[in-house]
């Protein structure tokens, strides 16, 4: 029992509680930082980074934090990490880094992170929290991912910088803003959709269940 | 000249939800009623108008000491520091728009929109002068990008949308199309 | 009132610990981050004195820079942390420091940076201008930061085939002054021939390929400008 539910502490984060596309958080720079496949990919490993260690530090440190002042706290230390992630990917990431530029110290004021600390971390022991972290933040760079390579595919014909299709069916607004909006949109549409059919199955399949059970007790 | 130029681009060539990505999540969140719109854009033009100036003043003596990198957290302390502040007031002047903003006035905190000015008025390295009509400019845009989607989705309530589309993800394609709009004032400043 | 100080307290502990973890964390990658802008910046100097058309390297590749020490030794103005030169009307700039090298035939070239401002913030390039029998000509450009403009649009003034088409612009070009063809009033064309003939007058043709992005490749154009401006009163002076 234990061991399963560890499991869905992890999982959780990637399908079922997509911070991106179920919970609609983190949408500034899901929105801005995917104009390509590669800048989804590195924005979303670097809030992944700062969400995991903020949740070890948050969780290591929730008895000791008084109440009152807990989310000053948690920005401090998500501040922290933000700032560090940033000079590293300064000095070791530089193309990335440039590219991703004002988004990397606005990973601060990404909710997903002060959510999972204020509704996970502060609350749960370190290994449950590295799960949700990590769970969490692949989520989030799944999502990122995807959006930035179906961006990227229809603007520029290109995925991760290989070309598909070059320039023969792009849709210039891709890669503006408004395309964002858009292909978030449609997605999110799409997620939805998904979840509707899924749970007007659902009811199907218990419906007939109700009849056969009915059908059973008659016979 | 300049600082009218910085002003009025801040509102329609860069504004900062459509076109710079900042500040969506209040803008998805608080921009289901006119009323409460315009009294989240008020509270934001004043915070984002404070911290500017405040946040402009202290890089400089964290530049003064050499400590440029502790910038993120300096400004995100300030900011959350006068979110504090702003609703401390607001509890005793407008009870009804407390009650009104509930959770997004302490999550004016993590509006990227407000870290963002402070940081881009950093990196354009403008002038106290520069920065005041930003951070206006800023606020406005945020403001009127706000109550116009408050006032479509007010409407936007009313009509027959496709299941999957209600809620979050009509808004988003409709925040599209608002984005596509404003894309057409790009290049209207020379600056 | 002894709550509030003590709320105070702990609030400034955990920011001094924090504070502390990340000097620790600035001190350890100082040095990767002086060495990332270093490489940078070498590799821009590479590009812009690689013919765009052969690929050819102008210099021996010895002579090119490795470090600091080397790179302060070829520098051909230096005004510190300040600008070296800063035009009003366009509000373009020559950033510090300028470099001149002797190119493998003994002619000489000198490397500016600077920029404009773009869309969304300063436009910055590093331009090569190379000795010729009528006078310096533009050899190629690099853009070094373009994080303000718009990706897909302006930030397309990056890649390789929209910096070729500012590259070898000739004396006469750089005399006349360079614009690009909307502001020139030239029809853009396919023909590479007639795209050099245009910057024979200045005239650089790139609304074909960067389409609703003006604003980006004239920040350059100004900046071009500003940077020849700056090296002919500086050429006048010696």
């Amino acid at each position: 029992m234990e061991k399963k539910n560890l499991v869905n502490e992890f999982s959780k984060g990637l399908f079922q509680n997509n911070p991106a596309f179920v919970q609609a958080l983190g949408m500034c720079p899901t929105l801005a930082t995917t104009t390509s496949a590669k800048n989804g990919l590195g924005m979303g490993l670097a809030t992944l980074s700062v969400l995991v260690l903020s949740n070890i530090v948050i969780s290591a440190i929730r008895k000791l934090v008084p109440e009152k002042i807990r989310i000053p706290v948690y920005i401090i230390i998500i501040a922290g990490f933000v700032t560090m992630i940033d000079m590293v990917m300064h000095g070791f990431t530089y193309e990335l880094w440039k590219t991703l530029g004002i988004f990397i110290p606005l990973i601060v004021v990404n909710c997903i992170i002060l959510g999972r600390a204020e509704a996970f971390a502060s609350k749960n022991g370190i290994f449950p929290s590295i799960l949700d972290g990590l769970g969490m933040g692949i989520g989030f760079t799944l999502a990122l991912t995807l959006l930035g390579s179906i961006r990227e595919l229809f603007g520029a014909g290109t995925v991760f910088g290989i070309t598909v299709w070059g320039d023969a069916f792009n849709v210039f607004i891709m890669i503006l803003p408004a395309g964002a909006f858009l292909t978030m949109g449609l997605l999110s549409g799409l997620f939805n959709w998904i979840g509707i059919s899924r749970a007007e199955r659902e009811k199907q399949r218990a419906k007939l269940a109700k009849q056969q059970a009915k059908a059973g007790e008659s016979a | 000249m300049k600082v009218f130029l910085i002003f009025l681009s801040a509102i329609l060539v860069n504004n900062f939800v459509l076109q710079r990505f900042l500040g969506i999540c209040p803008f998805l969140g608080v921009s289901k009623k006119i009323d409460t719109a315009v009294g989240m854009s008020l509270a934001v033009i004043f915070v984002m108008l404070l911290a500017s100036v405040i946040t402009w003043m202290l890089y400089g003596l964290l530049a003064l000491l050499g400590l440029e990198f502790l910038k993120t957290i300096v400004f995100i302390l300030v900011i959350a520091v006068l979110v504090q502040f702003v609703e401390i007031v607001l509890k005793k002047t407008s009870p009804g728009l407390y009650e009104a903003l509930g959770i997004f006035l302490p999550l004016i905190t993590t509006n990227c929109a407000i870290l963002g000015l402070a940081l881009l008025n950093i990196q354009n390295q403008y002038s106290l002068l520069e920065t005041v009509f930003h951070s206006l400019g800023a606020g406005v845009g945020f403001g009127l990008a706000l109550v116009l989607f408050a006032g479509i989705r007010e409407q936007l309530e009313l009509a027959d949308v496709p299941k999957p589309f209600e809620g979050l993800a009509g808004a988003l394609i409709t925040a599209g199309l608002l984005s596509m709009a404003f894309s057409g004032f790009s290049g209207m400043i020379k600056l | 009132m002894g709550s509030y100080f003590k709320t105070g307290l702990v609030l400034m502990a955990f920011s001094i610990v924090v504070g502390l973890m990340l000097s620790v964390v600035y001190l350890v990658t100082s040095d990767p981050i002086a060495s990332a802008e270093l490489d940078a910046k070498l590799k821009a100097i590479k590009t812009v004195l690689t013919d765009p058309q052969s690929g050819k390297l102008l210099i021996s590749e010895d002579k090119i820079p490795q470090d600091m020490e080397q790179l302060n030794q070829i520098a051909w103005k230096d005004s510190g942390e300040a600008d070296l030169f800063h035009a009003q009307k366009t509000q373009s700039f020559v950033s510090s420091p300028a470099y001149r090298f002797t190119l493998e035939d003994g002619r000489t070239a000198y490397i500016l940076s600077g920029g404009a401002p773009g869309y969304g913030g300063n436009v910055v390039i590093m331009a090569s201008f190379v000795q010729s029998p009528s006078g310096y000509g533009l050899f190629q450009v690099e853009t070094l930061d373009y994080s303000g403009e718009t990706p897909g649009l302006g930030a397309n003034i990056s890649l390789e085939k929209s910096r070729e088409r500012f590259a070898q612009i000739p004396y006469s070009g750089l005399q006349a002054g360079v614009r690009v063809d909307r502001d020139a009033g030239v029809n853009p064309t396919k023909d590479p021939a007639t795209r050099a003939d245009a910057r024979k007058n200045g005239v650089v043709i790139i609304s074909d390929i960067m389409t609703g992005a003006t604003i980006t490749p004239r920040a350059v154009a100004n900046t071009i400008d500003t940077m020849f401006a700056y090296l002919q009163a500086q050429l006048e002076g010696e």
